[in-house]
């Protein structure tokens, strides 16, 4: 694996001949951008016709119970903070689809147990606060050779997930009958795209932290609607929105100084206004 | 359209009770629904006439059972279910057109890699069948009530249904665009022999293009050929006795069921 990076690194070197591109904390940086930023912004899609930008904000606070688990357990945060947030998109759709409560009341419910758990956690044991850090603001400079191969191989399995459900997701989120009286699953469908969904934001909390995790899934695709007028066209826009915002992020926050993932969602929000005044010019305001 | 000629096969409820809430939403529901017919289901806003087609859509959950009953001539397998939803409540700005909807159903790859020269092909064939060709590559969220509606019955009857649901399909639409759906579903219905059942409070579209009527408050009120069972006896039973039915030369040309809250 080691080898596989360093060959990932030496290439890059001659691609990217770039002074912020040099140190190799730079480079798995940009790496982590380059497969988290659009596996998000595709997830996105979907998950803003949804409307369950409220769903991927309860996942990512309830990383910060995740992390504080992982901490008394002792075990690695990381997979804790991930194992939780699989858990709570589980219990979520579970419980909405059984006692037929509408979706921000459950969310709203789980949200805060899940914060309030953390926080006691967290006040029982002082001197946890410092390990939590690190993943409200993220830490994208410093993320290990395995943590890219991690999000390697997550932007690689949203990849396989979205070719073969890509379709009924969008179909399921146009009116649920309807696709169901066209042979969509909607039960399972609505299970696997929240727990791929949990996956992809504890991940991306590592880039961006628990904060602005939802903005990187968002964001590029509210960008995208200012503007697209197809579903292929919505979905590239989006992720050429991540991509771009991701890079020039890395480049400003090593410049500038500044915390990168919240660079990254600036650039991403500048992209937003961009897209909107664009739309306004056109006259489309309904 | 008399179900006797045609191959004949039935949809069959049979004491169908839905429960919700700790509430009888649904209660004793026994009924068939005939192939090549046209049988309206009627009743007032809380009857559960939407919870029978969820219901038959396998959506809600039910004690009783429903039972699918095909004729040879109709193939194997479980009947395929054709469903016009009341209303769509798509966001305006959801970036997606006509194609991009009709190709989520029909391809096997996901729209975001393009949409293939069969799908257009498809769904160009099955709007036309409507007289909507016209609105292929328009965006879903920018159509009219009308519109939507003929483009959710076009996707509909493309995969050739044995039972097509429809819930209240004039509801938000013109006099006009009414008329015109109307004929499109009665031309449609006469060349392909489905069972078709129809939500409808407007008892001009039932009298004029139903076979049979049920009639439903919670349990069946009574059901039967049209003409015998709208009486003004069995609507003042299920309407409450204010009800009566509006004859014809009212200004608009429709019978409205009085005190009745359309849509």
């Amino acid at each position: 694996m080691d080898f596989l990076l360093s060959l990932v690194y030496s290439a890059m070197d001659r691609l990217l001949p770039l002074a912020f591109a040099e140190p190799t904390f730079m480079k798995r940086a940009i790496l982590a951008v380059l497969f988290v930023a659009p596996a998000a912004a595709a997830v996105g899609v979907p998950l803003v016709q949804f409307r369950m930008a409220f769903f991927s904000d309860a996942i990512g606070h309830s990383a910060f119970t995740g992390v504080a688990l992982g901490v008394i357990l002792g075990i690695h945060p990381l997979l804790t903070m991930v194992a939780f947030g699989l858990f709570v998109a589980y219990a979520i759709t579970m419980v909405k689809g059984r006692t037929g409560l509408s979706p921000d009341t459950v969310i709203g419910v789980f949200f805060s147990t899940a914060i309030a758990l953390g926080i006691a956690i967290i006040s029982a044991r002082k001197g946890l606060t410092r390990n939590l850090q690190e993943y409200l603001y993220g830490d994208l400079l410093a993320i290990s050779g395995a943590e890219v191969i991690w999000m390697a191989a997550l932007f690689l399995g949203v990849a396989v997930y979205l070719f073969f459900a890509f379709n009924r997701i969008l179909l399921l989120g146009v009116h649920e009958g309807f696709a169901r009286s066209l042979g969509v699953r909607g039960r399972m469908l609505e299970i696997s795209f929240s727990l791929v969904v949990a996956l992809v934001v504890t991940t991306a909390i590592r880039a961006v932290g628990i904060l602005l995790v939802t903005a990187l899934l968002v964001v590029p695709a509210a960008a995208a609607r200012n503007v697209a007028r197809g579903a292929a066209e919505a979905f590239w826009i989006a992720i050429a929105v991540s991509l771009a915002s991701g890079i020039a992020g890395i480049a400003a926050s090593y410049h500038l100084d500044t915390a990168t993932g919240a660079t990254i969602v600036l650039f991403a929000s500048a992209f937003f206004a961009l897209t909107a005044a664009f739309r306004l010019a056109r006259g489309d305001v309904s | 359209m008399n179900g006797q000629t045609a191959p004949f096969h039935t949809l069959e409820i049979r004491d169908l009770s839905v429960r919700a809430g700790g509430m009888e939403i649904l209660a004793g529901i026994s009924a068939d629904i005939r192939c090549g017919e046209v049988t309206a289901l009627i009743g007032p806003n809380g009857a559960g006439k939407t919870t029978l087609l969820l219901a038959i859509l396998g959506l809600v959950p039910f004690t009783g059972e429903i039972r699918f009953c095909r004729a040879e001539e109709h193939g194997k397998g479980t009947p395929r279910i054709g469903y016009v939803p009341q209303r769509m409540d798509l966001d305006r700005n959801a970036p997606m057109t006509v194609l991009d909807f009709f190709a989520l159903s029909s391809q096997k790859y996901p729209v975001f890699l393009g949409r293939s020269r069969k799908s257009r092909a498809e769904a160009k064939s099955a709007l036309d069948r409507g007289g909507a060709g016209h609105l292929i590559d328009r965006p879903l969220g920018r159509l009219s009530g009308g519109e939507m509606q003929r483009i959710l019955l076009a996707l509909a009857l493309r995969d050739n249904p044995d039972i097509l649901l429809l819930d209240e399909p004039v509801s938000g639409v013109d006099v006009s665009g009414e008329e015109l759906f109307c004929d499109f579903l009665d031309q449609i219905h006469r060349e392909s022999s489905f069972s078709l059942l129809l939500v409808s409070h407007d008892l001009s579209v039932v009298t004029r293009h139903a076979d049979r009527v049920i009639c439903l408050n919670r349990s069946i009120v009574c059901q039967g050929a049209t003409t015998e069972v709208l009486t003004p006896e069995n609507l003042s039973a299920m309407y409450g006795s204010g009800a009566r039915l509006f004859s014809h030369g009212e200004a608009d040309g429709h019978g409205h069921l009085h005190g009745e809250r359309r849509g």
